[in-house]
């Protein structure tokens, strides 16, 4: 994706929803309307600081017919390359920022019987604007929300107002947990799980679901992986010609658009397998980070998602 | 009017067990029960608690009449040939200890049957189907309403291959058609039958083939059989 694809947004208004997850509102600058898409899509926000650029991926929480602005929501991250930083120390009222059109990775089966709906904390966003189309729809739905304590639910209120009944919250704080194996064992055929939180959670609603029979083709999951630290490598790019230094705390991709040098990319999250990238030499290990690549895939070193994976290498050619 | 070469026309393979499945439906008719007798004791090996789990809804193969009966009178006393014993009877079956066992005598009654148990299945069911193509057709056409995906749905293709055939000018469908131009059931009109294929319809589509000249039709062939 290329910059020239951006949109200019201005904040027009901010709320700390929890105390760790802001609220923002984004206007169009041109005053048209925002690109139509649909619940469960993500934008990419391009934060410009004196020093580098960060591209974080945040869901569209705002009902999907309303295209006057859109609506995301950033915790603050405590181990923060920057990104979330920014946004919550950075960012205020009229602060001007540019954004990618909206991509959908994590749409809901238009088929299904029914809908299951499981959020971990800042994970209940995309949802957010999935009730927006589920609540006037006849399928049924439930959804699971867990958080650490009361003063974390972010977007309740919102979220009463849409489910009534069919939302059921679950505090840690208050020893509560979701009983995945009683939830994943009794659903009629057709059903469809999606899960969005911590990848502890997600990795146990899809390990669960796959014990009680469910096929990969109804379990669905999106988690943005902020691209994880890691020692610093150099890496040369074959057709571009030039070498590029990874940081340890800027990854694969950003380092390779910080040179000049164009990679196609939807998620930045290692979810959507766009900006994978071919491995010419490889002199070392790669460590793959991504949720995209099978592990078999992964063995054959010969391919690497440079929006989350990084390299310990002596030396590493890639195909850009 | 491409008659060959299109995608849309199922591709079947041969039954597996698939294990990663918590419950089994198998729907057989005729000469598919030989494959679900094989699936069965594919699963009875590999995992055989989940018998236990299996519920099969069975059309059994007609026996042939013996040949006695038609023997000559004159001729030398043969004795009776015995129809081909097939592993694939009902009671073949009820001995593998299965949660259900179910004999129709034939497809809207089993298919009845199979709507209402998947009216109740859970999620991990696995469905298999094998016979006639028609019959593995009228059983995907109703899986698919139930949002049965392709990792839920195995399906190998045993015995007539006689189409149903779809007539699009008058909507209505023609059964057990086994030859490349057959008459619509309904408007009368001669259809050329495509491979294009509808899973909603369960049905290929069959287009008028003398619309530009009336009654000049081609060989008639039987290809489906």
């Amino acid at each position: 994706m290329s910059e020239a694809q951006t949109l200019e947004v201005e904040v027009t208004a901010i709320e700390q929803v929890t105390p760790l997850i802001k609220h923002f509102k984004l206007r169009p600058v041109s005053g048209d309307a925002m690109p139509a898409f649909s619940g469960g899509s993500h934008i990419v926000v391009v934060m410009r600081t004196p020093t580098r650029v960060y591209r974080n991926p945040y869901s569209l929480l705002s009902p999907p017919h309303r295209l006057d602005s859109y609506e995301i929501g950033v915790r603050r991250m405590e181990e923060s390359r920057g990104g979330s930083h920014f946004m919550h120390d950075r960012v205020g009222v009229g602060t001007r920022l540019e954004i990618a059109h909206p991509v959908n990775l994590f749409a809901l089966d238009k088929i299904a019987r029914k809908h299951v709906l499981i959020a971990g904390g800042i994970g209940i966003t995309p949802f957010m604007a999935h009730l927006e189309d589920l609540h006037e729809g006849r399928v049924p739905y439930e959804l699971h929300y867990s958080v650490r304590g009361r003063e974390h639910a972010a977007f309740l209120p919102r979220i009463l107002e849409r489910t009534g009944e069919r939302v059921r919250m679950y505090y840690d704080s208050e020893g509560q947990s979701i009983d995945f194996d009683g939830l994943l064992s009794n659903q009629p055929l057709g059903t469809h799980v999606y899960v969005c939180g911590p990848a502890g959670m997600i990795d146990k609603v899809a390990a669960t679901a796959r014990e009680w029979g469910w096929p990969d083709s109804h379990i669905h999951w999106e988690q943005f992986s902020a691209p994880p630290v890691g020692d610093a490598f150099d890496v040369f790019l074959a057709r571009s010609k030039v070498t590029v230094h990874v940081p340890p705390d800027q990854s694969l991709l950003e380092s390779i658009e910080a040179q000049g040098v164009e990679v196609p990319y939807l998620c930045r999250g290692g979810v959507c397998g766009f900006c994978q990238t071919r491995v010419l030499e490889l002199d070392g290990e790669l460590i793959h980070n991504d949720h995209f690549l099978s592990d078999a895939e992964k063995a054959k070193r010969n391919t690497i998602m440079p929006c989350v994976s990084r390299a310990r290498c002596k030396s590493l050619v890639l195909d850009l | 009017m491409l008659v060959t070469g299109i995608k849309s026309k199922p591709v079947y393979a041969p039954l597996r067990a698939d294990t990663r499945g918590r419950y089994h439906l198998m729907l057989g008719k005729g000469p598919g029960n030989v494959a679900l007798m094989r699936v069965l004791q594919e699963l009875q090996s590999a995992a055989p608690q989940a018998l236990g789990r299996t519920r099969v809804l069975l059309i059994p193969e007609e026996i042939p009449a013996r040949a006695a009966a038609t023997a000559p009178t004159d001729a030398l006393p043969v004795p009776p040939a015995d129809p081909p014993v097939s592993d694939a009877r009902p009671e073949n079956f009820a001995a593998l200890g299965l949660e259900a066992l179910r004999v129709f005598a034939d497809a809207p009654s089993l298919l009845r049957e199979f709507r209402s148990l998947l009216d109740g299945a859970l999620m991990g069911t696995r469905l298999y189907v094998a016979g006639p193509e028609s019959f593995i057709g009228l059983a995907m056409k109703i899986a698919l309403e139930f949002d049965l995906n392709k990792d839920e749905v195995r399906a190998e293709e045993l015995g007539s291959r006689a189409r149903r055939v779809y007539c699009i000018h008058c909507r209505a469908t023609t059964e057990d058609v086994r030859t490349n131009v057959a008459r619509c059931v309904d408007c009368g009109s001669w259809l050329l039958v495509r491979d294009h294929y509808s899973r909603r319809l369960a049905a290929y589509m069959g287009v008028m083939v003398d619309a530009e000249a009336p009654g000049e039709l081609p060989e008639i062939k039987e290809v489906f059989v």
